[in-house]
């Protein structure tokens, strides 16, 4: 573990050391020398216990695939930053690698804790980075507006998670992760147990986000830079299914009953954000309402509980992370030459730019489920577990899968299909810096489909 | 000075409060509103009249035009705020805009086949206006639209162009007949048949109208769409610039502009107003706007050393009051000398002009009357075709900006080669208030539909500028 937390530490001074010139290639570098250690965990994956194994920090199947997510993430993040950070002041671009930076150091202590406390300490740090992120490099006034959203949803939701963890601790005497799920399943036969039931996965289900209090996500995905959209994206909506997986242990038996109306609520956002997104004209709010849309499938397959459905919920979030992240990349490369988010006014780009239009439908078709992708692997194990629970979510998944596909080719026939306007006749061509992006996205996506021993999680 | 009595103070008791208790509760849920969400208060002091920091569309004019494109914009997006559209006018008083100063007149009698399908098209849409303008819960719109329809009157040497025009307009579709001299006196015997051979009638859908209810009915509906104005100059553009060989070897600056400097009045507060399209509907100012950008300041003969050929011109306007004048049937003359006029209200004033000629153009440093102009170049005409006018009296004049194509005296409606994003509705010389809804039609569709839909006005377009070929109206004027 400490071989990739103290090369991230390192990279802070690294930014702020190195010449203005070399400043990109060099942080850049390291950070793929730090997701290419980060590899090494992948090994033994098959093994069911943890791994790199500290009184306080270890990895197991679950956070496995979370951690080398978000260790790749990090030089993707500083590729897509590059050009729209190129004009401002040299030490406002260190400032940025280091928010970057920074938020990757919180997220690996919080996917490697091993004690709760110090998972939710992490969760509650990441927010930091990314408020500054979004109110200070986002692009219009409304990103104050965005960012106490995202600020206060979230706080709103952990604060009870806070209060709940601490009822834990004094009762089960440790919040150790090594131990909590050998502990004795607890009477909860109280209301008051039901409220800190509620309080626990709280904090989490606004994080993913729930149908219902989503409401942050889309203004906070819209008004952050591209860096801040893929993280939060593809890394930090995470966060919230990897902490109910992780208390749904200590959560029994409480959950068969109480995550009935969770379970509906996410699955009704499914389709209702499904909907939402076939209305969108801004760009980015449609991903915003796909990622919605996606981790509400992946609510539902937590708490249903079962092998399948843990599996197939961690499968689709790394899959999700990985094609949110390069959906909002591609957006960017729009946004960056017609400085517009209106999918209206930027529209038949397959005539001027069609390598793009390329990896636009790969990065498409990953969103709507296509076979072998893992994002399909993911979704069809929810929808079975789902309806092994239950044959009528088999309505609600069906539709909502139908609805995803509705929406994804919307969105690439918008983009590259259609009458060329005349205002973007004359578009800067693709850099090459942006296909290695693509590339870097939607390769180990389509390698996962080869060995997806990898993300499945404990079902070995 | 009574050293006894104590001071006065007034002591603000319970009493005072429950004396005026409904405003004081008033004051209080007015406090109360403003501090929770949903009022508009916010903690940092903005202007309230900076644009957003980025809008989509921005259109540089807010005059009938401007107003127009803003409005069907908002008119022809699917969903609803689909695109942000900014509409920025430097002067919203408009003392200068060629707008509110024009005569107000609508025709169909031109000889380029757009041109009178934009007039028709426009007619169209002023007579069913509140079915397109109308604005729940407020007046109704009254234009005024007079049909009287227009009069062109041709000597023996024009005659020939009269009648070809003729019958242009009738193909297309313009309601126009042929009058010969007798059938002209039968019908307007206040008029001098003397050195008239021919004339050409406007049955229908020709006439005037006001333009200030037409542009302010543009301009409320608009706003009512969610169409953002601000009251600000278009001092800079910032802009990317790429250096593209042509085929024949030829290097050219393509431009794209990536935002939009706006100047709050009177202050050197500004806001840069990120931006994918910029409209040039500035109107007489156009040139001023396009050399900004450098249109026109590249070596000559090559495509960037073209200019944009709008530059304003001053144009008279005269109201005359002549209770022997023509009764309330009269058309809007249009003498084969260039002298015009038209009834204004109903107590005997005509409005009155004509355009000089083309040595003799007034400066265009401010809008001050010459009255002398009236004197040699418009009475005379005048008096000769209408007698009666021989005892006339001038109660007022103004002056105007024409947005003159020094080129072919036609509107531009269209993409700049050079400038990506930069569309351009100007150059109209006298009759862009009368094209107005059609070209703002025409302007939306390019923006969101990628081409011309209803009409196809390509003819318009800035090709014939970079080869050089002027589409001209065969005027008899």
């Amino acid at each position: 573990m400490l071989k990739v937390l103290l090369p991230t530490l390192m990279l802070i001074p690294t930014t702020w050391l190195v010449p203005g010139k070399w400043l990109w290639p060099t942080t850049l570098l390291h950070s793929l020398l730090i997701a290419l250690i980060s590899f090494t965990w992948l090994i033994n994956m098959s093994e069911v216990g943890w791994l790199s194994l500290s009184p306080y920090l270890a990895t197991d199947a679950l956070s496995t695939p979370l951690l080398v997510l978000t260790c790749w993430l990090l030089p993707l993040m500083i590729l897509a930053s590059q050009n729209h950070t190129a004009t401002e002041p040299l030490n406002r671009q260190r400032m940025y690698i280091t928010l970057l930076t920074s938020l990757q150091f919180f997220l690996i202590l919080a996917f490697g804790a091993t004690e709760v406390i110090m998972f939710y300490v992490m969760f509650e740090a990441t927010l930091i980075p990314t408020l500054i992120l979004i109110t200070r490099w986002g692009n219009q006034a409304e990103r104050l507006n965005a960012g106490t959203y995202f600020l206060f949803y979230t706080l709103a939701g952990s604060l009870p998670l806070l209060v709940a963890l601490l009822l834990l601790q004094s009762n089960a005497g440790s919040l150790s992760l090594l131990t909590l799920t050998y502990s004795a399943p607890t009477q909860l036969p109280t209301y008051g147990d039901k409220l800190w039931w509620a309080a626990c996965l709280l904090a989490f289900l606004v994080k993913m986000p729930l149908y219902g209090v989503h409401l942050w996500l889309p203004k906070a995905h819209v008004e952050a830079p591209v860096a801040g959209s893929m993280i939060l994206a593809a890394v930090l909506l995470k966060l919230g299914g990897y902490g109910m997986m992780r208390m749904l242990t200590v959560l029994e038996p409480l959950t068969k009953e109480l995550s009935y109306p969770f379970i509906i609520f996410a699955l009704w956002g499914v389709i209702m954000t499904g909907s939402i997104c076939l209305r969108q004209t801004d760009l980015k709010s449609l991903i915003a309402y796909s990622s919605v849309s996606h981790m509400g499938l992946v609510v539902g397959g937590i708490l249903i509980q079962t092998p399948w459905g843990f599996s197939g919920a961690l499968i689709l979030m790394v899959a999700h992370g990985l094609t949110s992240s390069a959906l909002f990349c591609l957006a960017n490369t729009n946004y960056e030459r017609t400085h517009s988010r209106t999918m209206v006014l930027a529209r038949g780009l397959q005539m001027v730019l069609p390598l793009m239009t390329a990896w636009w439908f790969i990065a498409s078709l990953a969103n709507l489920a296509l076979p072998p992708l893992p994002n399909l692997m993911g979704e069809l194990m929810i929808i079975v577990s789902l309806f092994n629970w239950s044959w009528w979510t088999l309505a609600l998944t069906g539709t909502g899968t139908l609805i995803t596909a509705g929406y994804s080719l919307y969105m690439f026939l918008m983009t590259q299909r259609g009458q060329l306007p005349m205002h973007i006749i004359a578009l800067e061509p693709s850099h090459s810096r942006e296909h290695l992006l693509m590339a870097l996205h939607l390769l180990p996506l389509i390698l996962l489909t080869l060995k997806p021993e990898l993300i499945w999680g404990w079902s070995a | 000075m009574d050293v006894n009595s104590k001071p006065e103070f007034r002591l603000s008791s319970p009493s005072d409060f429950f004396k005026d208790l409904e405003a004081q509760l008033a004051a209080m849920r007015q406090k109360a509103a403003d501090a929770l969400p949903g009022s508009s208060w916010s903690p940092l002091e903005l202007n309230p009249n900076l644009p957003p920091e980025r809008a989509d569309i921005v259109i540089v004019g807010g005059g009938v035009v401007g107003w127009s494109i803003a409005y069907w914009l908002k008119q022809k997006e699917r969903v609803r705020g689909e695109v942000k559209v900014v509409v920025v006018e430097k002067d919203t008083t408009y003392s200068q805009a060629s707008t509110v100063l024009s005569a107000g007149g609508i025709r169909q009698q031109f000889s380029l086949p757009e041109n009178i399908h934009l007039s028709l098209a426009s007619a169209d849409f002023m007579r069913s206006i509140n079915d397109h303008l109308g604005v729940l819960n407020e007046d109704p719109i009254d234009l005024q639209f007079n049909q009287s329809g227009y009069l062109f009157l041709a000597s023996e040497q024009v005659a020939h162009i009269m009648e070809e025009n003729y019958s242009i307009q009738r193909n297309v579709g313009a309601k126009v007949r042929l009058l010969s001299p007798t059938q002209l006196k039968d019908k307007f015997p206040w008029i001098n048949t003397d050195g008239v051979v021919l004339a050409s009638y406007g049955l229908e859908n020709e006439g005037w109208f006001d333009p200030w209810t037409l542009l302010n009915a543009f301009r409320r509906k608009a706003v009512s769409m969610g169409v953002f104005q601000c009251c600000g100059e278009v001092t800079d553009f910032k802009h990317l610039t790429n250096m593209v060989m042509t085929a024949d070897g030829e290097h050219l600056p393509l431009r794209r502009i990536q935002s939009v400097k706006v100047q709050m009045p009177n202050s050197l507060e500004y806001q840069p107003v990120e931006c994918a399209i910029v409209v040039n509907a500035a109107g007489a100012f156009s040139g001023k706007l396009a050399d900004m950008l450098g249109i026109g300041f590249g070596p000559k003969n090559t495509i960037a050393g073209i200019p944009l050929p709008v530059e304003p011109r001053k144009r008279y306007v005269y109201v005359v009051h002549c209770p022997d004048g023509p009764g309330l049937d009269t058309p809007f003359l249009i003498d084969y000398s260039g002298v015009y006029f038209r009834r204004e209200g109903l107590g005997g004033n005509f409005i009155t002009g004509t355009s000089p000629e083309e040595s003799e153009e007034p400066n265009t440093r401010n809008l001050d009357v010459d009255h002398q102009f009236f004197e040699d170049k418009v009475w005379p005409s005048l008096a000769h075709r209408v007698p009666a006018f021989e005892k006339l009296k001038v109660t007022s004049a103004w002056a105007g900006y024409y947005d003159y194509n020094t080129f072919d005296q036609n509107g531009i409606i269209g993409i700049h080669p050079l400038i990506n994003n930069m569309y351009f509705a100007t150059g109209f010389s006298g009759h862009g208030l009368q094209h107005s809804p059609a070209v703002g039609r025409a302007v939306a569709e390019l923006i969101l539909d990628g081409n011309f839909q209803t009409l196809d006005l390509s003819g318009l377009g800035f090709r014939r500028i970079l080869t050089q070929e002027p589409m001209m109206e065969r005027n008899i004027v």
